[in-house]
């Protein structure tokens, strides 16, 4: 087995596990290793062929491969290693990463700080638990953008899609574009699950419907899909059995929600906030672990990659000073906890000292509100669950607040005077 | 007579999403309503006239890891001809390497844009 002590060790290299790497480089931190599953660097951004990105960090509208090549020629101009196609299968609580590759077969590395950078991944038919038939033909929309943008392949001709998530908008644009017919994209809640943009741009513009409070019951087809069943349903979620009709249909795609990928943080022993899914994490995007940092959609999933982008470089600055010796502990702990129409707030810790970004998802949507944390209390003209809500805490703001050792974050529509 | 028509055209500006319901008179705007900054206003409008698209897609490559190319146009292009964009750059095929920013389509349909790279790929050696 290959032994190596090393100073950082970046779990992925998509577009927090680059950014990271990054910035730990220009910190001066020489040995550093990003390891990545796939066989080549940018996570999900090389199949994300459409526009969007960039907007924040570049100041550029950029689609998904030319944000991302610009993070990984500066990867390659900084000359940090990677090593692709590989696997890493645990990790331990005292920072010792077992991996596998077909180069170096099993390898062994001691790290002095790691960053968790393993992304998310989608909800599969499994955790709907939909009835019917077990066809070929049922995808999950990252898979369907892999197969047709990455390998060439078109996965269906006549499409039903579950779940307006954003990938699952943006691909019944490109099954349209690419001679497809898209039936319908059926939703449970009722609101679109993706940004407004990509309801507009991937629907509205090709004609595709959008059924709101409906949800597919059932599958059909032996082989390959042949149909779905589509249904209305009530407040509780429940299909009304008389709505209930039959779409022809080959292929059915799944945009039903993303999960923080994690199992290498639990066998590190990281505590996980059951509300992301992701490790709960302090203003340093340091995890329960001191020397573990995380960043991007392991912690929790975003809207904007320009936002994974920035804590990326916050964990690979900290992994840095973690190394030489130059990262303070907090000196005060404030936890946050989700109140009313909050689902999770990122980070879950802060000092209450510094200046911080945090991050929140709301479960429903509010007009005309007031987002209150202890006795701070921020107006807000919109609050969406698609989109994620960026409460900047500055210095004025923290002068202000009465810290206590947790604080409640609820939103709150604002009552007419 | 001339024919009144309603539209509802929702403003992707900003996260607020404003629904603007329009009324009009022979295919002219005579009433928004819904909107609640001027900068819905000015996209409404430019949606209702003449609206413009990003454009990407892939085309097939030859000698590369991978049998796509991602590209897009260097501008954004009507939105009305997105299809027909698409079925011009259908039977294409471009030969490894390419670098992005390269450019796979001059001025296609005559839309005064570009169809360029957005990534690069290497040639793969043949075995
Ligand atoms: S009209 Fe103004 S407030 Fe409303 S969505 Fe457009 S930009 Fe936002």
């Amino acid at each position: 087995m290959v032994k190596r002590e090393i100073d950082i060790a970046v779990i992925g290299g998509g577009a927090a596990g680059l950014a990271a790497a990054i910035k730990a480089k220009e910190k001066g931190i020489e040995n550093i290793v990003i390891l990545e599953r796939n066989e080549e660097l940018g996570g999900i951004l090389p199949q994300c062929i459409h526009t969007g990105f960039g907007l924040r960090y570049f100041k550029e509208n950029l689609t998904g491969p030319e944000y991302i090549s610009r993070f990984i020629k500066k990867v390659e101009d900084l000359r940090i290693e990677s090593k692709l196609d590989t696997m890493v299968l645990e990790i331990t609580p005292d920072k010792k990463i077992i991996a596998v590759n077909s180069v170096d077969g099993l390898l062994e590395l001691r790290a002095k700080a790691i960053v968790l950078a393993m992304g998310c991944r989608e909800r599969t038919r499994g955790a709907l638990g939909i009835a019917g038939t077990r066809p070929a033909g049922i995808l999950t929309a990252g898979t369907a953008q892999r197969l047709m943008d990455i390998e060439g392949y078109m996965p269906g001709a006549k499409v039903v899609i579950l779940g307006s998530g954003d990938v699952g908008l943006i691909m019944a644009r490109r099954f349209v574009m690419e001679g497809a017919k898209v039936e319908a994209v059926v939703e449970i809640l009722p609101y679109a699950s993706g940004l407004s943009r990509n309801v507009v741009q991937c629907l509205e513009d090709f004609n595709i419907p959008l059924l709101l409070e409906h949800t597919v019951t059932s599958i059909h087809g032996t082989d390959r899909v042949e149909a779905v069943t589509v249904a209305k349903v009530d407040a509780n979620w429940r299909p009304i059995q008389e709505t209930e009709r039959t779409i022809e249909c080959d292929t059915l795609i799944l945009s039903v929600g993303l999960i923080p990928e994690n199992e290498l943080s639990q066998t590190a022993g990281i505590v996980l906030d059951p509300a992301t899914g992701g490790p709960v994490a302090n203003e340093l995007m340091e995890t329960s672990v001191q020397g573990i940092f995380s960043c991007g959609n392991a912690v929790h999933v975003y809207d904007l990659v320009d936002y994974v982008t920035q804590a990326g470089e916050l964990a690979g600055e900290s992994a840095a000073r973690h190394v030489l010796n130059e990262l303070p502990s907090l000196r005060k702990k404030i936890a946050l906890k989700a109140g009313d129409n909050v689902k999770s707030v990122v980070p879950q810790i802060i000092s209450g000292e510094e200046p911080v970004a945090l991050h929140l998802r709301v479960k429903k949507p509010m007009r005309n509100v007031k987002v209150k944390m202890g006795n701070l209390s921020i107006p807000k003209r919109v609050v969406r669950p698609p989109e994620m809500v960026v409460i900047n805490l500055t210095e004025k703001a923290l002068e202000k607040l009465e810290k206590r050792d947790e604080l409640e974050i609820s939103i709150e529509e604002e009552t007419e005077p | 007579m001339k024919k009144k028509e309603a539209r509802v055209i929702t403003c992707i500006i900003c996260p607020v999403g404003c629904r603007a319901r329009l009324t009009m008179k022979n295919g002219k705007i005579t009433e928004i309503e819904g909107l609640e900054c001027p900068r819905g206003e000015e996209y409404v409008r430019r949606e209702l006239e003449a609206p413009v698209r990003d454009f990407f897609t892939t085309v097939r490559i030859k000698g590369a890891v991978i049998p796509v190319l991602p590209v897009r146009s260097t501008q954004p292009i009507p939105k009305d001809k997105i299809m027909d964009c698409v079925l011009e750059l259908a039977n294409v095929v471009v030969d490894a390497p390419v670098q992005a920013g390269e450019i796979i389509a001059k001025n296609p349909l005559g839309l005064g844009v570009d169809i360029v790279a957005t990534r690069d790929l290497d040639r793969v050696k043949e075995r």
